[in-house]
C-alpha cells in the first residue's frame, strides 16, 4: 500500500472545530470571561479551552488526519480510531467546559466534571495521537514538516498531562500536595506547551509543506529549516518537561527559573525568526507569480505572529508580563493560530472537495479548476476584516478597552461567519458553472460526513 | 553473476551539459534479472547510489583517470522486493520491458492537482499496453489511488531535484464495460 486518499471524518473535525470558534468568539463578544474577570477566572478558562481544545486542536487535527499521510508517503494507520477520538474530544470538552462553569458557579452539579472531562480529553487526544504515530513510524526517514508535527504531539503530551492533574486538583479529586503544587505553578507551561508547543510547532510543520506546494516553490530541506526545528524542540523540552518537574520537585525558585526560561525563549525565537526567512524564500523562489487568498491571508497570520513575539518579548522586559498575558494570547491564537488556521482551511476545504467530487473523472471529461469552487475576491475583504478586528482586539486589552473588545470581537465572528459560509458554498459547488459542475461520475460530496462509500 | 554488466557511458551527455538520468532509469529498467550495469561518469554519481540503492542495486565505484568514473551496480537477490517496499521506487508493476513511452509530458511546473489532471488526460489517450512517461513537481499521493482504481500498472521514480518521474502504462485489453 502506498499513497494518500481523502481522510473520511477530516470535514467534520473541521465543521465541529469551526463551531467552537463560533461559540468562543460569540461568548468574547457577549462579555463573558476576561477582562471582565481575571485571566485565570473560570470563566476565562471556558473560552481559552473552547478556542484551544475546539477550535484549534480539532482543526490541526483534523488537518493531521489528511497530511500526516501526505507528508510521510504512507496510509494512515488504524483509521478506525478517527472518529472515536472526535467523540471522545467532544465528550471530555463539553465535561470540561461543564467543570468551569460549575467553578463558576453558573451550574451547580456536584460532581467532579473536571476530572472525568480531562481523563475523556486524554484518551481522545491518546486515540487521536496513535494513528498518526504509526502512521509517522511507518516511514523510513521523517521529513521536516513531520518531525515539526511530531515534536508538535510530544507537546500536546506534555499539554494534557499537565491539564489532566489540573483537573483532577481543581474537581476536588485529589488533594496530593505534590499535585497542588503543580497547579499553583505550572499553569503557564500548560499553556506555552498547548499555544507554543503543539498548536504553533504542528501548525508550522504542516505550513512548511503546504506553502511551497501551493506557491510552486523549492521546498528541498534547508538547513535554516532543520535548525528552527531542532531549537524549537529544545525549548519545548525545557518549557514542557524541565520546568514542570523542577516545579514537582521544588526547585523552581528564583534565577533558576529566569535562565531556563530565558534560555527557552531564546531558542523559540531564533526558531521562529528561522522559520520566517524560511517562508520568505519560499515566497521570493515562488515559480507561481500569482498569489492565492490562502497566501496573502497567512501572510496576516505571519505578520500577527512576529508582533505577538514582539509584544511578549517588550512584556518580559518590562516586566508587564502578568498585566499584558491576556492581549499577548489574544493575538497569538486569534491572528496566527486561527488566522493561519482559517487560511488554509479556505484552500484545503475547496481543494480536497475537488479530489473527491473530480478524482473519479480526473483526466476522462473536462472538470472545472479547483479555483472555480471559490470567488477570492468576495471573500477577501472578510479576511482584510478578521485580521483588522483581530488587531484591534488585541489594542483594546492593552488599553484596557472591554467595550472596544467586545465590538472587535463581533466584527471577528461575523467575518468568520463569512468566511465559513463561503466554505459551505465551495463544499456545494455553488460557485461551478451549472453545466459544468457536475460531469457524468462525479460524487457530490456531503457537507462534512464522509462518503457513503469509497468507490 | 556470470551474466555480462549492461554498459552505459553517459559521459557525452554529461560533457554536452545534458541530464543523463532518464537514460540511466531507461538502462536499469531494461535490465534482465541478475544482471549488473555498468556505468561510465564524468563524476562520481552519489545521486544515484541512493536512488538505485533503494531499488537494490549495490554500487561499486572507481576511478579510471581524467576524472572519469566507472561504478558497477550489482542488483541484490532480494531486489525485486525492496523495489516495491522503498519509497523511492515504488512501482505496482514488475520490471519487465515496457515499450518506449508514446506520450511523455512535463507537469512541473503545474498547480496542484493540475499535474495530476493532465497526466490522466494521457493517459486516457494511450492505446492499450502503451505507456506514458509524465514528470511531476512531487511525489504524486493523490494519483496512486486513482491509478489503481483504474487498474493502470506504473513504475515512478524520485528524481535528483525533488520532482517525480512516473511512467504509467494502459492495460493490454479494455477493461470490461
Amino acid at each position: 500500500m502506498l499513497g494518500a486518499s481523502i481522510s473520511r471524518w477530516t470535514m467534520a473535525y473541521f465543521a465541529a472545530a469551526l463551531l467552537c470558534l463560533l461559540a468562543g468568539l460569540t461568548a468574547i463578544a457577549a462579555g463573558f470571561g476576561y477582562p471582565q474577570t481575571g485571566l485565570r477566572a473560570p470563566e476565562t478558562l471556558v473560552i481559552v479551552h473552547l478556542v484551544a481544545i475546539g477550535w484549534l486542536s480539532l482543526l490541526i487535527l483534523g488537518a493531521l488526519f489528511q497530511f500526516v499521510p501526505v507528508l510521510v508517503g504512507k496510509p494512515l494507520r488504524d483509521q478506525a480510531l478517527v472518529l472515536p477520538a472526535l467523540l471522545s474530544l467532544l465528550a471530555g470538552l463539553g465535561l470540561l467546559l461543564a467543570g468551569f462553569l460549575r467553578l463558576a458557579g453558573v451550574v451547580e452539579i456536584e460532581l467532579p466534571l473536571l476530572a472525568w472531562g480531562g481523563v475523556l480529553l486524554a484518551a481522545g487526544f491518546l486515540t487521536a495521537i496513535w494513528p498518526l504515530a504509526r502512521t509517522m513510524l511507518d516511514a523510513p526517514t521523517l521529513p521536516l514538516s513531520a518531525r515539526f508535527v511530531a515534536t508538535g504531539l510530544a507537546s500536546l503530551g506534555g499539554t494534557f498531562l499537565l491539564g489532566g492533574s489540573f483537573a483532577f486538583v481543581l474537581s476536588g479529586v485529589t488533594a496530593t500536595s505534590t499535585l497542588v503544587e503543580l497547579h499553583a505553578n505550572a499553569v503557564p507551561y500548560h499553556a506555552l506547551a498547548g499555544f507554543g508547543g503543539w498548536l504553533s510547532c504542528t501548525a508550522i510543520g504542516v505550513s512548511y509543506r503546504l506553502l511551497p506546494m501551493f506557491m510552486l516553490s523549492p521546498d528541498t530541506e534547508r538547513a535554516t529549516g532543520r535548525v528552527a526545528w531542532l531549537s524549537l524542540s529544545m525549548a519545548l523540552v525545557l518549557v514542557v518537561a524541565v520546568m514542570p518537574l523542577m516545579v514537582l520537585v521544588g526547585a523552581a525558585a528564583g534565577t533558576k527559573v529566569s535562565i531556563v526560561l530565558a534560555v527557552a525563549g531564546a531558542l523559540a525565537l531564533g526558531s521562529v525568526v528561522l522559520y520566517g526567512t524560511d517562508i520568505a524564500f519560499f515566497y521570493r523562489n515562488r515559480k507561481r507569480r500569482k498569489t492565492e487568498l490562502n497566501l496573502r491571508a497567512a501572510g496576516g497570520a505571519l505578520v500577527a505572529l512576529y508582533a505577538a513575539i514582539a509584544l511578549f518579548i517588550a512584556a518580559a522586559v518590562r516586566g508587564t508580563l502578568d498585566v499584558h498575558a491576556g492581549a499577548i494570547t489574544y493575538l497569538f491564537a486569534f491572528g496566527w493560530l486561527s488566522g493561519l488556521g482559517l487560511s488554509q482551511l479556505y484552500k484545503i476545504v475547496p481543494f480536497l472537495t475537488w479530489l473527491e467530487c473530480y478524482g473519479p473523472v480526473m483526466g476522462r471529461r473536462p472538470t472545472p479548476r479547483v479555483q472555480d469552487l471559490v470567488v477570492e475576491r468576495r471573500v477577501e475583504p472578510w479576511f482584510v476584516l478578521y485580521f483588522a478586528s483581530v488587531a484591534i482586539g488585541t489594542g483594546a486589552l492593552l488599553a484596557e478597552a472591554p467595550g472596544l473588545l467586545r465590538a472587535a470581537a463581533a466584527t471577528t465572528l461575523i467575518a468568520v461567519i463569512i468566511i465559513i459560509a463561503e466554505l459551505i458554498l465551495a463544499r456545494r459547488l455553488h460557485n461551478v458553472a451549472p453545466e459544468a459542475r457536475l460531469p457524468e461520475g462525479a460524487r457530490v460530496p456531503r457537507l462534512f460526513l464522509p462518503a457513503a462509500s469509497n468507490r | 553473476m556470470n551474466m555480462p554488466h549492461r554498459d552505459l557511458d553517459v559521459r557525452p551527455i554529461l560533457k554536452e551539459g545534458g541530464e543523463p538520468f532518464s537514460v540511466i532509469m531507461d538502462a536499469v529498467a531494461e535490465l534482465k534479472p541478475g544482471q549488473s550495469l555498468r556505468l561510465f561518469a564524468t563524476f562520481k554519481p552519489i545521486p544515484l547510489f541512493q536512488v538505485l540503492g533503494s531499488r537494490g542495486f549495490t554500487p561499486s565505484a572507481r576511478e579510471i583517470g581524467n576524472g572519469d568514473w566507472e561504478v558497477i551496480f550489482t542488483p541484490s537477490d532480494i531486489a525485486t522486493s525492496r523495489e516495491l517496499s522503498a519509497p523511492s521506487t515504488i512501482a505496482s508493476a514488475s520490471a519487465d520491458a515496457w515499450p518506449p513511452p508514446s506520450i511523455q509530458m512535463d507537469n512541473r511546473d503545474l498547480d496542484p492537482p493540475e499535474p495530476l489532471v493532465r497526466t490522466l488526460e494521457g493517459v486516457e489517450q494511450l492505446a492499450p499496453g502503451e505507456t506514458l512517461v509524465a514528470l511531476l513537481p512531487r511525489e504524486p499521493l493523490f494519483l496512486f489511488d486513482e491509478l489503481k482504481a483504474r487498474g493502470l500498472a506504473w513504475r515512478g521514480t524520485m528524481e535528483t531535484d525533488g520532482s517525480y518521474r512516473i511512467e504509467i502504462r494502459a492495460v493490454e485489453q479494455e477493461p470490461s464495460p
